[in-house]
């Protein structure tokens, strides 16, 4: 049945059910059930791969766009149903596994460099604002220090695209190639928020996870200490950051 | 198996109503249904409006896809996820179809029907016995649409999904519209089907919209109930003789929520109207 619905080969179906089943070794009285059910399998065939399909279309309209227009979005869908990696029962997981899968088999990532960023902008917003809800740790204080380190919300992603793949259009979906920093968070109602950084923002909110801020900030050559914590205050005040810890 | 909290004509919650929910208070609708799936794991506002309004109302829950005739294995880690959400929400019961969603541990999201035979129905016996041990709340099975017999059957459906409510002793969620659609692609009559089927175990109906595509009708959840369903529900219920809860489903083009509530209160008109036609009191 995976095989039904997964494999590329419709024409072997329209053209013999029944050796599709042989195929598989189901018994006489099975391939000739097949066979005499013809239309209504291919009814299946379609259904469920539509079920699979739809939400990779909603989610990646850009990508689809994109490789539409050289037809290359049904290859592109089909190998990633060749790969058999479906295998969670939430539907909200079909387009992360996609993206993993664009991620691991690098799938026309020699004619366009940008497919994978641009994947992963297309559903970085949905991941952020899906992202399982978790307490933050204890002891966290609302006050940033030149001591402190910095946590995130857990739903909190920063990324570094070399492209600019946050501002293509399903008209315009060839991204700038121009490096670009985000941080995507939810906001105190649950919902996604994105913000461009600067790399040097970028640089320091990663880094400053794991060692004091001012040392962070030195490394970086950020000399405005001050106008560093007004900035993690907004962060914190819009919900990207937890909060802060110092280090014992 | 029913419980007297749970009668009329509930409606199955949905992410683009969540908003509106939340903030009706007097919604008037008895009851909601969710499908674990759609809430287990997940996180944000939608996320957290649903658990509100479930931690608020009476909730029923559906699962999709944990594949009851299948022959993978378990999701342990979901299986216990979904019994904490099932005692949760306080839920009466837990349904899931009878039918496999997953081959080779692909999840193919899609109800395929089981082969109607009698190693299918022994098999699937034993998974629906082994899944109703795994969980909190007892556990019904509902009748799906099905358009194609996978290989040579050796009974009919009716005979089939007998024996397995009767061999697994698990409660039936019958869904009319599921056997109105089978009754038009397969030709038969819905009310002579259901009149030799074990009636006794139905804890809760549902009703659903559907559609024709050629010569074939589809199960959508995607268009308002016609009449002989509402009919076909009505008959049920006289039947059954008691008020089991009955589940309005929409899954695609999920209207707005008052037409969604205007659709549900029609239902309801219809259902008090067979319940008093027959003697019964509830709510």
């Amino acid at each position: 049945m995976a095989s039904l619905v997964l494999d590329a080969d419709e024409a072997a179906l329209e053209a013999d059910p029944g050796r599709v089943a042989r195929r598989h070794g189901l018994s006489g009285a099975d391939q000739q059930s097949f066979r005499e059910q013809a239309p209504a399998m291919l009814t299946y065939r379609e259904l469920a791969r539509m079920s699979l399909i739809e939400p990779l279309e909603t989610m990646f309209p850009v990508l689809k766009a994109l490789l539409e227009e050289v037809g290359a979005w049904a290859p592109c869908v089909q190998a990633f149903l060749d790969a058999r990696l479906l295998r969670s029962g939430h539907y909200r997981d079909i387009a992360p596994t996609f993206l993993g899968w664009l991620a691991a088999s690098s799938w026309g990532q020699d004619r366009w460099p940008f497919l994978l960023e641009l994947a992963h902008a297309e559903i970085l917003e949905v991941l952020v604002a899906r992202f399982p809800d978790s307490d933050p740790p204890e002891g966290l204080h609302a006050e940033p220090g030149p001591a402190d380190l910095v946590v995130l919300d857990g739903a909190t992603q920063i990324v570094s695209y070399s492209h600019a793949v946050h501002r293509v259009t399903e008209a315009a979906p060839i991204p700038e190639a121009r490096p670009t920093h985000l941080v995507a968070f939810r906001n105190e109602e649950g919902e996604a928020q994105l913000l461009e950084l600067t790399p040097a923002t970028a640089a320091l909110l990663v880094q400053a996870r794991t060692r004091p801020l001012a040392e962070a900030a030195a490394s970086l050559n950020l000399p405005d200490l001050d106008a560093i914590l007004n900035l993690l205050r907004d962060l914190r005040r819009d919900g990207a950051i937890a909060g802060f810890q110092t280090p014992t | 198996m029913t419980q007297d909290r749970f009668t009329g004509v509930g409606v199955g919650l949905r992410r683009p109503h969540l908003e509106q929910v939340a903030q009706l208070q007097d919604h008037g609708v008895p009851f909601w249904e969710t499908c674990p799936e759609n809430v287990v794991g997940d996180g944000g506002r939608q996320h957290r409006l649903a658990c509100a309004i479930l931690d608020r109302d009476p909730v029923l829950t559906h699962g999709l896809t944990i594949s009851v005739g299948g022959f993978d294995a378990w999701d342990e880690e979901y299986l216990r996820d979904l019994g904490e959400f099932l005692v949760r929400t306080g839920t009466p019961w837990h349904s899931e179809h009878l039918c496999f969603t997953s081959v080779d541990a692909n999840c193919l999201h899609e109800l395929l029907p089981l082969p109607f035979t009698r190693e299918a129905v022994r098999h699937t016996i034993a998974r629906a016995r082994e899944l109703q041990s795994r969980l909190p709340v007892p556990l019904l099975l509902e009748n799906i649409t099905y358009y194609a017999e996978l290989g040579a059957p050796e009974m009919d459906e009716a005979d089939f999904i007998t024996a397995v409510l009767e061999g697994a002793d698990v409660g039936w969620l019958l869904d009319v519209n599921n056997v109105y659609v089978n009754a038009l692609n397969f030709g038969f009559d819905p009310k002579e089907w259901l009149s030799g089927m074990p009636l006794d175990r139905v804890a809760q109906l549902h009703i659903a919209g559907h559609k024709k595509f050629g010569d074939l009708t589809v199960d959508t959840h995607g268009a308002e109930v016609i009449d002989p369903v509402i009919d076909l529900m009505q008959w049920t219920l006289a039947r059954l003789g008691r008020p089991v809860p009955v589940l309005l489903e929409r899954d695609n083009h999920i209207p707005d929520l008052d037409v969604l509530l205007a659709e549900r209160a029609r239902i309801q008109h219809a259902y008090d109207a067979a319940l008093v036609m027959t003697g019964v009191r509830h709510g």
